[in-house]
């Protein structure tokens, strides 16, 4: 076995080393929880030859590796998440030691309470908002007779103007929705529309949402966007939840 | 999961899974958790997050057809920097199709006139 270092997942407050026996973190390595001042960091092993600087660089290339160490680190932060309030860290932080870990949690420890203190008892929502698939571009006419150029551009500015009217609704649909699902949570965030490319759907993105709810009010918030939802029949949304709430473990 | 991204695992490392956690859910929103959000601590492993930034645009051309996405018209929406180049390319082909048929159009005219004369 190479050197290795403590890979930091989360920091929580009031988590029960024991209630994580039976989670790994990579490669089945058991978790373990570094405790500072109030505050578990939830770490586990890795090895350097995998996670030191020079193997990360490469790893980080290669797309099978960052999805499995991606999923990997979503799924202990949801189970730390499902147990205790945890604010989760980015991806790839590794420490040299626990010493380090403390160390780190100490510097920062004043941020991280007041991150904690904030997702406290609150899961985060996804809403995204979809347009209709853009339809099809109008085919370019075989020049004719009957067809004159004037023609052809008229043709053009109508179909152009019929996406841009389509686009139009969509975007107002989501400022609509993202308005309703904001007055049922006690923080928002906008989040870059993902790329079509990535999620494999070919409806364009117009909302990102991300919503911090009361552990009391998911019921009533996912009711009040799926009603508001049900009144646009002009865009499909993706409503997902409670997540770990990871739009709202930001150091301010 | 989707489908297509598959493919993409297939290097012998093949990843193993925890047993527990959250309900698949695609590649797009697992990297955007655990790569733009979350909190950021510098770690005793330096790691430039630059690149990783680059690497997510790479995954982006990576993971599927990006043809067929430009071909459905994405980039009518340029919310993308990733996607304001295809649009930008998109709309220099429009305005081409466009002076074409304005030079068909103005070709016929001049001639018509042609034949008044």
């Amino acid at each position: 076995m190479s050197p290795t270092a403590r890979y930091v997942f989360a920091v929580a407050r009031s988590l029960r080393a024991e209630d994580l026996a039976d989670t790994v973190g990579f490669h089945d390595v058991p978790l373990d929880v570094v405790s500072h001042r109030g505050l578990s960091a939830v770490v586990c092993d890795v090895e350097l030859a995998e996670f030191g600087e020079e193997a990360l660089t490469k790893n980080l290339e290669d797309l099978a590796w960052l999805e499995w160490a991606a999923r990997t680190h979503d799924g202990v932060v949801w189970r730390v998440a499902g147990l205790a309030t945890c604010a989760p860290l980015r991806l790839v932080t590794v420490c040299s030691d626990d010493d380090s870990v403390r160390a780190k949690v100490d510097a920062l420890h004043g941020d991280l309470e007041a991150v904690l203190d904030r997702v406290e008892g609150r899961k985060e929502w996804s809403l995204k908002v979809l347009a209709p698939a853009p339809v099809e571009r109008e085919p370019v006419p075989a020049p004719s007779g009957a067809s004159s150029g004037a023609d052809y551009l008229r043709r053009k500015r109508e179909a152009a103007g019929r996406r841009r009217e389509l686009g139009e609704q969509a975007l107002q649909a989501a400022e609509v929705l993202h308005r309703v699902a904001s007055e049922h949570a006690v923080a928002s965030r906008r989040l870059a529309p993902q790329d079509p490319r990535l999620t494999g759907r070919p409806e364009p993105m117009v909302l990102n949402g991300a919503y911090l709810v009361e552990a009391d009010q998911h019921e009533s918030f996912r009711a009040a966007v799926a009603a508001a939802a049900e009144l646009r029949d002009d865009v499909s949304i993706e409503l997902e939840g409670p997540w770990p709430p990871y739009s709202f473990a930001v150091l301010s | 999961m989707s489908d297509q991204l598959t493919p993409l695992r297939s290097n012998g490392s093949a990843p193993d899974r925890p047993s527990y956690g959250p309900a698949p859910s695609n590649l797009a929103d697992i990297l955007e958790r655990v790569l733009d959000k979350g909190i950021v601590i510098a770690g005793d492993i330096k790691v430039n997050l630059l690149d990783i930034e680059l690497l997510t645009v790479k995954i982006r051309l990576l993971v599927v057809s990006v043809d067929k996405a430009i071909e459905l018209g994405i980039d009518w929406w340029r919310s993308d920097p990733m996607l304001s180049t295809s649009a930008a390319d998109h709309e220099l082909a429009d305005e081409n199709e466009q002076l074409r048929a304005r030079v068909r159009e103005l070709e016929s005219e001049s001639e018509s006139e042609r034949a008044r004369r």
